[in-house]
């Protein structure tokens, strides 16, 4: 009987605690009219699942742009259904609910840079296990330089059979795109590398120099 | 070198750090064979395959402090040997990797089977150099150096499933050659 | 792709008994065993590099005063926060914790960190600032330099790996996309953000 009061309790908090930090990050952010419907948009995706972060950064975009509150309150709806249809295409990728926040926000991604949606759950059906960030990003990278989104899918998704680390996935794109610099038509490019797959060029990193000198963000300015 | 009746690892970790320097070669001589064996089937040539080896020892030497399991030192000489010749590898493209020198030259004192065992290795070593690096890595490991998948884990850092199909495509590509030719 | 019977695969793994292998399949599962115990040997005379290695380790070390002139040479990086109370105090603990860490250079980098490096040519400007999702947004945190003073502005930046969105805020009120970056998404506010992709450095 504890036991369930103090639950109880726990569960009366939290959720006024929740809202109280979303309010806690918007405060002095946006303006205050768009506070209260902002707030009920991320508290409507709290309840379906959906991942919030993505929300609240688009409502502190808007205020740090200076836009009016209707049109934050607009962004902030837009970015919630961009989040159910994200899910959406997993769903019927086939992936099981409840599906990872993580997925739904690089699927959200992958539609928002141009994916089609069959295309985009094309790999999302290929590339069984998540992250699936850097395959969506690569086959995007891609069709953001006007390959044929089913072709570009197509590579990286013989890239992930061949077994090409998750992490190297944006290399392939890269590759392609140095051989379409070096002259090559966007098939020639392809087929140049998706047959030299699993070999990939070295990726390119920061010099030592740069890294040397690389620091972390300065701490926010109290309000 | 027989090297019956020498410490354990971890007792031979243990003196290096407390900087008795001539105990690293006990290090040396149990695990050199095996590492060479390794690095000349991933880098096609036994010049390239010491060089791998001995800058990898004389990482391992300074670095052993950050060993964190002296038992397990043979899957952490592993690991810097396969770094090691990966950055080899990196600095030539795999299809310039050279089949080690030339090949041997018959010996009249040569029975049938030895020559029809030379042609073999041959026809292997050529597969093994076709193979893409992460493929060839998998295979020597597990067929040649007889590591566990567990233990390749550990070496490679890629997870057991990811090791599994490199180890069996390369098994595939192996059988084609060799199905090929018989 | 020749694909094979998966219980090849399953006893040169050891999960299945050899007896347990069908006899149409162990001439396959010999042939590989045959194939493998060939690359066991390496023909040829036996190499040892432990006389390399052994002479490579005692060489001396070189000493303190070498070691010493090595780090007053090195370029590092000094991490200094912005508020004036403590800014002195800080810097001298930071450059306590540089002496014990010197044979860093620059940042240490956590295993899911990675590098973010911003550039724009902006040759009128008197300010820059990368403004994302990295930083909630606010303005002030991650500001580009021009050094040189050739209109080029740069930050080089440590920030967990993962996907952002950002923009370049110039004079503190001029909102443009890194064109440089080839990653744009609309912002739904009627402009474009880049699109960053951090990577682990630790690969």
């Amino acid at each position: 009987m504890k036991g369930w009061v103090v639950l109880a309790c726990a569960a009366f908090l939290a959720v006024p605690l929740a809202a109280q930090s979303v309010r806690g990050r918007l405060e002095g952010r946006i303006p205050s009219e768009a506070i209260p419907p902002v707030d009920s948009l991320i508290q409507f995706a709290s309840q379906e699942g959906l991942p919030t972060e993505p929300l609240i950064q688009k409502a502190l975009e808007g205020g740090a742009k200076h836009a009016a509150a209707p049109r934050i309150v607009a962004a902030v709806q837009v970015s919630l259904g961009q989040l159910r249809d994200a899910r959406d295409v997993l769903v019927r990728a086939g992936d099981q609910p409840p599906v990872l926040p993580a997925e739904m926000t690089t699927v959200a991604w992958a539609l928002r840079r141009g994916l089609p949606a069959p295309v985009v759950e094309r790999v999302v059906a290929a590339v069984t296990r998540p992250p699936r960030a850097a395959a969506m990003h690569a086959v995007a990278d891609l069709v953001a330089h006007r390959f044929d989104p089913d072709s570009a899918a197509g590579l990286i998704i013989e890239a992930v059979r061949d077994g090409v680390p998750q992490e190297r996935l944006l290399d392939v794109s890269t590759a392609v795109l140095q051989q379409v610099q070096r002259g090559y038509t966007r098939a020639e490019a392809l087929a140049i590398v998706r047959r030299g797959l699993p070999n990939l060029p070295a990726p390119s990193k920061p010099t030592r120099g740069s890294v040397a000198g690389a620091r972390r963000p300065s701490s926010p300015a109290p309000p | 070198m027989d090297v019956r009746g020498t410490p354990p690892d971890a007792e031979v970790v243990a003196l290096v750090l407390a900087g008795d320097a001539e105990a690293f070669g006990f290090v040396i001589r149990r695990y050199e064979a095996g590492l060479l064996r390794f690095a000349t089937r991933m880098l096609g040539s036994r010049d390239a395959a010491a060089d791998a080896v001995a800058e990898s020892f004389v990482r391992a030497y300074r670095h052993l402090a950050s060993c964190r399991e002296p038992a397990r030192l043979r899957t952490w000489l592993y690991r810097i040997v396969t770094n090691r010749c990966k950055s080899h590898l990196v600095r030539r493209s795999v299809a310039d990797v050279p089949l080690d020198d030339a090949p041997p030259v018959a010996d009249p004192a040569d029975t049938e089977a030895d020559l029809e065992r030379a042609d073999q290795l041959l026809l292997v070593e050529r597969a093994l150099a076709d193979l893409s690096p992460d493929k060839r890595e998998a295979f020597v490991l597990k067929h040649v150096e007889g590591l566990s998948y567990e233990e390749m884990a550990a070496v490679t850092g890629e997870r057991i499933p990811t090791l599994k199909m490199r180890v069996h495509r390369a098994r595939e590509a192996l059988l084609k050659v060799l199905e090929d030719h018989t | 792709m020749n694909v094979i019977d998966p219980r090849i695969h399953q006893a040169l793994d050891g999960e299945l008994a050899a007896e347990a292998v069908p006899a149409d399949l162990r001439r396959t599962v010999a042939q590989l065993a045959a194939a493998a115990d060939l690359l066991a040997a390496v023909p040829g005379p036996a190499v040892s590099v432990e006389s390399r290695v052994m002479a490579a380790i005692r060489r001396p070390a070189p000493s303190p005063a070498r070691r010493a002139m090595r780090w007053l040479v090195t370029p590092r990086a000094i991490i200094l926060r912005v508020r004036p109370a403590w800014s002195v105090a800080f810097a001298a603990v930071v450059a306590a914790l540089t002496l014990f860490t010197a044979d860093h250079e620059g940042p240490v980098l956590a295993e899911h960190e990675g590098i973010a490096q911003f550039v724009g040519r902006f040759p009128e400007a008197q300010s820059v600032h990368a403004v994302g999702t990295f930083n909630d947004w606010r303005p002030g945190s991650i500001a580009l330099e021009d050094q040189d003073h050739d209109g080029v502005w740069r930050a080089t930046v440590v920030l967990p790996a993962g996907t952002y969105e950002y923009m370049f805020v110039v004079d503190g009120e001029r909102w443009v996309p890194d064109h440089l970056a080839e990653r744009l998404v609309a912002d739904e506010f009627g402009r474009e953000n880049s699109i960053v992709i951090v990577r682990p450095a630790r690969r």
